[in-house]
């Protein structure tokens, strides 16, 4: 017997139409399901380390981390404290005892219980596992946990700034007993060299923020899921897709074509072809800045680069010409003293006047007016919409005009670490992002007395004459202080550096948010860039 | 009518066939970037290094190729890159025949052992893609045009090196080599006088050739940061200076149409010179 395919639906006609009709249904309700799914999706260049909260040392692992887990406390859009685990908390009058109440609805994931074993054990983990962001802990001196909901931490020493400093997003909080058993995470003493847990935490998350780790392809794409068990309000979309696109050109264009939502690293030349309705362009004042600075110890400098020297080559940068040939005036701010814009003791520091003439005058009475040669070697990278390049070009137009030859040598960021440290630059070009709201940190980095890491990179050991230990004593008193107290002391170690002119801070590039008009509560923090639990997107 | 059809005929008659159009194309091309090498100021009023006029301007009577992100005029820098590019590329290509040739010759004429270790050295540079090599050996030495240069000979003397060898091969067994051994003449004679300057004809032929092909890698390396340091007006350099200000398009314009020029130019000055040389293998 033979039956046609005619024949067939003759004869099957209507169980094919049932099995259509179902088709259509299921179709219909993926799709429906789909439309209805919002997902975020954000381009930038990705630069994951590592998705273990205590070994990522990146910016999108510092995005990743505030998402996915929560801190104590983190900061609101005026930089003030926001309860997040932690309910309340209270100082010692010395400052070096912080008693942290923990919010009893707070919940993990997979819907256990916040508690302050959770809390003891995440901050032994960061500071036990001796990764980049241990530096952080470094003031704990312990962490107790009298009973599930209250957690005491002693510090070294008075720290005025230990509220600030557990706010950036390293001091996140793990779910120790699913860290423990599944990813056989180690907080003890012995985890810098025993804990292997990293890969599990590169494709597993335990924490209690509102998204949970979804897949991760490195070179592709990271993609978080909301926490459907999320204890507070839930996040506004339901999958957040961090796609990696390299170029600020491509990401301005997948944009404008609407297949993304998102351009972290749009730089402000090409900002200015996003002329599309639906794209947002918001130019807003950031954290981040860039400073070019000398070593009175490299090896390489022709003879001492004496107070005189270091003025002369200051004061012969014209800093407003500068900031116009790389991001263009209203596009950033010149600062001159390494600390962020509006950080306690940023404000209110006197921008050095553009003065060839005196420069000149200085170099001749340092005897050097016939001019000199500087090598100045510099990582060949475009940071905060800031061409490194173009910038040193300009720099070596304005110190032409001195007699002083700047010989530029661009080389990868690697090959550029590896120089400062060991023969130190005698002149170079660096930029920093704060970790958390609070000065401290870029003392440590730029306060040039011993310990700092301008310490080392200024070459002390060569040349330790630049050295201005007051600072140190300075920031112990800063740590002691009341807050009004502290922004003096704080302002002063500024001037110190300023004076200095081994670091020479030269602007803080306004950061671009672009963006799909659908996109909302797009910011920029301090701590952790976007907050991505505060973003929403319209149907 | 009739004097149309007739005269391109005659004109034809009168030039030697291996002198094509594009050979013609080609001398041109090159004497026009060889002029800019040697006047530079000649074509351009602006310095290649200073500040000519706004940032970032199109191309106007004023710039003729605009000018880029320091002001500076983009037609001024692409005329002085070639001070860079030519000379460099000539010194490479004289290095890379004068290497390649002493080590082909020894080991097309020696053999044995000697040959074998030369070949199988040039074995192993060959092996790995020029580009790859020249980008290892450009980072270790540093970023620089001289180091370049260095990087580009190691890449490149090896092609002439197996080139010169497989000419030796053939020459060595012909009859007036023979001679002069019969006449006791020393190996060294025998190679400088009888057999290489019977060799040199490829070699020629590839070194036009390479000539763009070598400006193309010296630009390769300065557009990925391992050639030029900036300010030096290179082509390379400042290519990779336009990727940066993508919708500034003449800042990269001007150095790739001088790249693209050039290596056609000597490409077809190569064709030209093999059809000379060669006339068997143009047809």
């Amino acid at each position: 017997m033979s039956v046609g395919i005619s024949g067939y639906f003759a004869g099957h006609g209507r169980r094919w139409k049932g099995l259509l009709a179902a088709t259509a249904f299921v179709a219909l309700t993926l799709s429906f399901g789909a439309a209805s799914a919002k997902t975020l999706v954000i381009a930038r260049d990705m630069d994951v380390n590592s998705l273990d909260i205590h070994r990522s040392w990146c910016e999108t692992c510092i995005i990743y981390n505030e998402a996915v887990y929560e801190g104590l406390l983190t900061l609101d859009a005026n930089n003030k404290f926001v309860p997040v685990i932690a309910e309340s908390w209270q100082a010692s009058d010395d400052l070096t005892t912080f008693t942290f109440k923990l919010n009893p609805k707070a919940t993990f994931s997979d819907g256990s219980k916040v508690e302050a074993k959770d809390v003891k054990w995440s901050w032994e983990r960061l500071k036990n596992i001796k990764s980049n962001g241990s530096g952080f802990a470094d003031t704990i001196d312990t962490v107790e946990s009298p009973d599930a909901e209250t957690v005491v931490v002693k510090t070294k020493g008075p720290n005025s700034e230990f509220l600030n400093i557990i706010s950036a997003t390293f001091f996140g909080i793990i779910n120790s007993d699913v860290a423990q058993a599944q990813g056989k995470a180690i907080a003890g003493t012995e985890a810098a060299q025993s804990d292997a847990s990293e890969g599990w935490f590169m494709a597993h998350s335990a924490g209690s923020g509102p998204f949970v780790f979804e897949s991760y392809e490195p070179g592709a794409e990271l993609r978080l899921k909301r926490n459907e068990k999320y204890w507070r309000e839930p996040a506004k979309v339901d999958e957040v897709v961090m796609r990696q696109v390299a170029d600020s050109v491509a990401q301005a264009q997948l944009l404008q074509s609407g297949q993304i939502d998102v351009a972290m690293q749009v730089d402000a030349e090409t900002a200015k072809t996003l002329t599309s309705p639906d794209v947002k362009v918001e130019s807003v004042p950031s954290f981040n800045f860039i400073y070019v600075a000398m070593a009175p110890g490299a090896v390489e400098n022709p003879f001492p680069m004496t107070p005189e020297i270091r003025e002369a080559i200051s004061i012969a940068i014209d800093r407003k010409a500068l900031r116009e040939f790389t991001v263009g005036e209203g596009n950033g701010e010149l600062i001159s003293v390494p600390f962020p814009l509006h950080f306690p003791g940023a404000d209110g520091h006197a921008i050095p006047e553009y003065n060839p003439e005196k420069a000149k005058e200085l170099l001749a009475k340092a005897g050097k007016g016939d001019g000199f040669t500087l090598s100045a070697t510099f990582p060949k990278l475009n940071v905060y919409g800031v061409d490194l390049s173009i910038m040193m070009q300009k720099i070596q137009q304005d110190l032409a005009k001195i007699n002083v030859t700047l010989d530029l040598k661009p080389v990868e960021m690697s090959a550029w670490r590896e120089k400062i440290s060991t023969d130190h630059i005698p002149f170079t070009v660096g930029y920093y992002s704060p970790d958390f709201y609070g000065t401290s940190q870029f003392v440590q980095t730029f306060g040039l007395a011993e310990g700092t890491l301008w310490f080392k990179r200024g070459g002390a050991e060569r040349d330790p004459s630049y050295l201005i230990p007051e600072n140190l004593t300075l920031m112990a008193q800063a740590l002691k202080s009341k807050p009004e107290e502290a922004e003096k002391v704080w302002f002063k170690i500024g001037e110190n550096i300023k004076n200095a002119n081994v670091v020479i801070p030269i602007m803080s590039p306004n950061l671009l948010l672009t963006y799909s008009s659908k996109v909302h509560g797009m910011r920029n923090s301090a701590i952790c860039i976007l907050p991505l639990y505060e973003v929403s997107l319209d149907d | 009518m009739a004097m149309a059809i007739i005269r391109p005929k005659t004109m034809r008659r009168r030039l030697p066939s291996w002198v094509s159009p594009s050979f013609v194309i080609g001398g041109a091309v090159v004497l026009f970037w060889l002029f800019a090498t040697l006047f530079p100021h000649w074509l351009s009023a602006f310095s290649p290094l200073d500040l000519a006029g706004r940032r970032l301007q199109p191309p106007s009577p004023d710039h003729l190729l605009g000018t880029d992100a320091l002001g500076r005029d983009v037609f001024a820098r692409t005329v002085y890159g070639a001070r860079q590019s030519l000379p460099i590329a000539v010194l490479v290509v004289i290095s890379a025949v004068l290497i390649g040739t002493a080590a082909g010759a020894i080991a097309g004429y020696r053999g044995g052992f000697v040959g074998a270790a030369i070949m199988r050295l040039v074995d192993i540079t060959l092996s790995f893609p020029a580009i790859l090599l020249a980008m290892a050996v450009a980072a270790s030495l540093g970023p620089g045009l001289g180091n370049a240069a260095i990087a580009m000979v190691v890449v490149w003397w090896p092609i002439y090196a197996r080139l010169v060898r497989a000419q030796v091969l053939e020459v060595r067994e012909r009859e007036h080599v023979e001679a002069a051994v019969a006449a006791g003449a020393s190996d060294f004679r025998i190679l400088t006088k009888h057999i290489l300057p019977l060799c040199w004809t490829p070699v020629l032929i590839s070194a036009t050739m390479d000539l763009g092909q070598v400006i193309l890698l010296g630009a390769s390396l300065s557009f990925i940061g391992l050639g030029a340091r900036p300010p030096t007006p290179e082509w390379g350099a400042m290519i990779s200076d336009g990727t940066v200000y993508f919708y500034n398009w003449w800042i990269a314009f001007g150095a790739g149409m001088a790249i693209l020029t050039i290596v056609l130019g000597f490409n077809f000055i190569g064709d030209g010179l093999r059809d000379y040389f060669d006339p068997r293998s143009s047809k």
